[in-house]
């Protein structure tokens, strides 16, 4: 057992559910390539999902919010305004970018003929929802700020 | 590789980042995926892919066929429901938790052993898979298909890598997750104030993402997880306003499903436009006809004919794979009284085949007891009213619990399967 972890790595049951999950993922990769008329398209959308997310997504906004964050909290020992005030300011911009993510095709009428056709709703509504709910999300954290900006520097 | 930018542990900074904050998102992940997986194995099943022409791909292995009930009437109206809030639910979390961990990406060796590198090679096809499923499923409840294959069976085979790679992840994570709530209680880091928020230590013999050279904090945890759980809990109330529907649609407001057509009777959501599904005018006029049919044999009728029978009226939700329900209430007659005048056999399967030219949801079969139940209807009317051509005028099925595409709408045909025993006259063998 001992010379087993050593050369492997793990327990022998670490072995066996790794041999499992892969060969249930093989199996469905086979019938994606059995009854999927384009299976290239299917590795694509499975790998390109890793290197979009990891490589281009996720450095994106962390770059984005270094750059509010230096901007906002440079120093070694920044108000508790200044990081109140960058707070403020990532929320409402994270959750509005959450929406447009989930809720792009329809926020930006990425499929029009589709969607109208087969509903009878057109796709015009959501852009100006999608603004609105925006603008209240960024009006209220500007609000909330502006309320708690007193508080805050008093306690400095 | 040398060890530059990423790939040097000092280079990821957030003071948040841990097995602490990984192993919280998990357990606020688990449970939503748990049940948007078993609800989408559901839904695969309330097709019955078994009978007739019902399965949208050759089947590999279904090891869990049963006939779909017929009650109560909204089973399906809320599983798939929950399948789409859930999952919708789930995907504020899944980015948090895929930010708490990305220094792991970048872990220097590559592989440690063996064992270590079968678990990154789980982990591509974690995360790969998780991001497909939930990536293709939002775009389908949306009606965009951008990605040039066909939605189902992706879906639907790409959820069995994810939930594979998933209980690989489980198993070796879960001493992880323990020892991170041994260390630092389920919820005592949420009660940390900014001035409180220190980085996580990391955990003892064990490779995870707590940083070696962390900046000050500018945010708590409990602070960072608010956040994602009002992202989280904004997407649910999205989905729930279109799967429940009445004063509460008004929640839906980025889902699909979340606009209101009028007052009038049918004034409700629409799955395919008559326009879409390619109906002509022509073949819905007076000169429509119903043809009931068993084996060789046919009966013909008219509209009038329909409504010259007993009516029944029964309220039903259509309830749609892609997430949405409405309740109406539905007038025709019973398939079980169609049954009957065409001569069909008692539990006979049934295919509903529509004037639709095209696609494969222009037919369904329904199972013996779907065919049967007291409450399935070829519905003539809607809400006291004519249906409307969008909503499959000039008959539609509409059966209790049935998954919305297989209320088959526009029917020309009703065709019951012929059972040997029944179709002889004397089964007493008096030959």
């Amino acid at each position: 057992m001992k010379r087993f972890r050593y050369e492997y790595g793990a327990s022998p049951v670490h072995l066996l559910v790794a041999l499992t999950s892969l060969a249930v993922s093989a199996w469905a990769l086979l019938q994606v390539f059995d009854v999927l008329s384009g299976p290239g398209r299917f590795l694509i959308w499975l790998l390109g999902a890793i290197v979009v997310h990891d490589f281009i997504f996720l450095p994106l906004y962390s770059l984005l919010d270094r750059a509010a964050a230096g901007a906002l909290t440079r120093g070694d020992n920044p108000s508790r305004l200044r990081i109140a005030a960058l707070n403020h300011l990532r929320i409402p911009v994270l959750l509005s970018g959450l929406m447009l993510l989930v809720w792009y095709p329809l926020v930006l009428s990425r499929s029009p003929g589709g969607f109208d056709g087969a509903t009878g709703m057109s796709t015009d509504i959501y852009l100006g929802r999608w603004l609105l709910l925006s603008a209240v999300l960024f009006a209220g954290s500007a609000l909330l700020l502006a309320l708690r900006a007193r508080g805050l520097r008093a306690e400095e | 590789m040398p060890e530059v930018g990423p790939f040097r542990r000092s280079f990821w900074k957030s003071p948040l980042r841990g097995p602490w904050l990984a192993s919280f998102l998990s357990s606020a992940l688990l449970p939503l995926i748990v049940i948007c997986s078993l609800t989408g194995f559901l839904s695969h099943a309330a097709y019955n892919p078994d009978l007739g022409q019902n399965a949208l791909f050759d089947e590999g292995v279904d090891l869990y066929f049963f006939d779909w009930p017929t009650g109560p009437t909204w089973l399906y109206a809320l599983t798939q429901g929950l399948h789409i809030i859930t999952g919708l639910a789930a995907i504020p979390i899944l980015l948090a938790k895929l930010w708490a961990v990305i220094p792991q990406l970048f872990e220097r060796p590559t592989a440690r052993s063996i064992a270590h590198g079968l678990e990154r090679i789980g982990l591509a096809l974690l995360v790969g898979g998780s991001l497909f499923v939930f990536a293709t499923g939002v775009l389908n409840i949306q009606i965009y298909y951008p990605f040039g294959f066909s939605f189902v069976p992706a879906h639907y085979y790409a959820s069995f890598i994810f939930l594979a790679a998933l209980a690989f992840h489980i198993v070796t994570k879960l001493g992880v997750m323990r020892a991170a709530f041994r260390e630092r209680g389920v919820l005592r880091p949420l009660r940390e104030d900014l001035a409180h928020t220190a980085p996580e230590p990391g955990l003892e013999g064990r490779h995870t993402s707590a940083p070696v050279a962390a900046a000050p904090p500018t945010m708590t945890r409990r602070l960072l997880l608010g956040t994602v759980g009002v992202g989280s809990a904004a997407l649910a109330a999205m989905g729930t306003g279109q799967v429940v529907g009445g004063p509460l649609r008004k929640l839906a407001l980025l889902s699909p499903r979340g606009e209101s057509f009028g007052d009038g009777p049918n004034d409700f959501q629409v799955n395919k436009t008559a326009e879409s599904a390619g109906i002509s005018m022509d073949k819905v006029g007076a000169d429509w006809r119903l043809t009931l049919e068993v084996g060789d044999e046919s009966v013909e009728l008219t509209r009038d004919d329909l409504l010259g029978m007993e009516q029944v009226t029964a309220d039903l939700p259509i309830a749609c794979v892609e997430g949405w329900s409405t309740t109406q209430s539905w007038t025709g007659v019973r398939l079980s009284e169609l049954a009957r005048m065409a001569g069909a056999a008692e539990g006979a399967e049934m295919q509903a085949i529509s004037i639709q030219p095209g696609g494969p949801l222009r037919q369904a079969t329904l199972t013996g007891g779907q065919a049967a139940a007291e409450e399935s209807l070829l519905a003539l009317k809607v809400n006291g009213a004519d249906l409307s051509i969008d909503h499959g005028f000039p008959a539609r099925i509409i059966v209790p619990a049935l998954p919305g595409v297989h209320n088959t709408k526009w029917v020309e045909k009703l065709a019951w399967e012929v059972k040997d025993s029944a179709s002889l006259p004397n089964p007493s063998g008096a030959a």
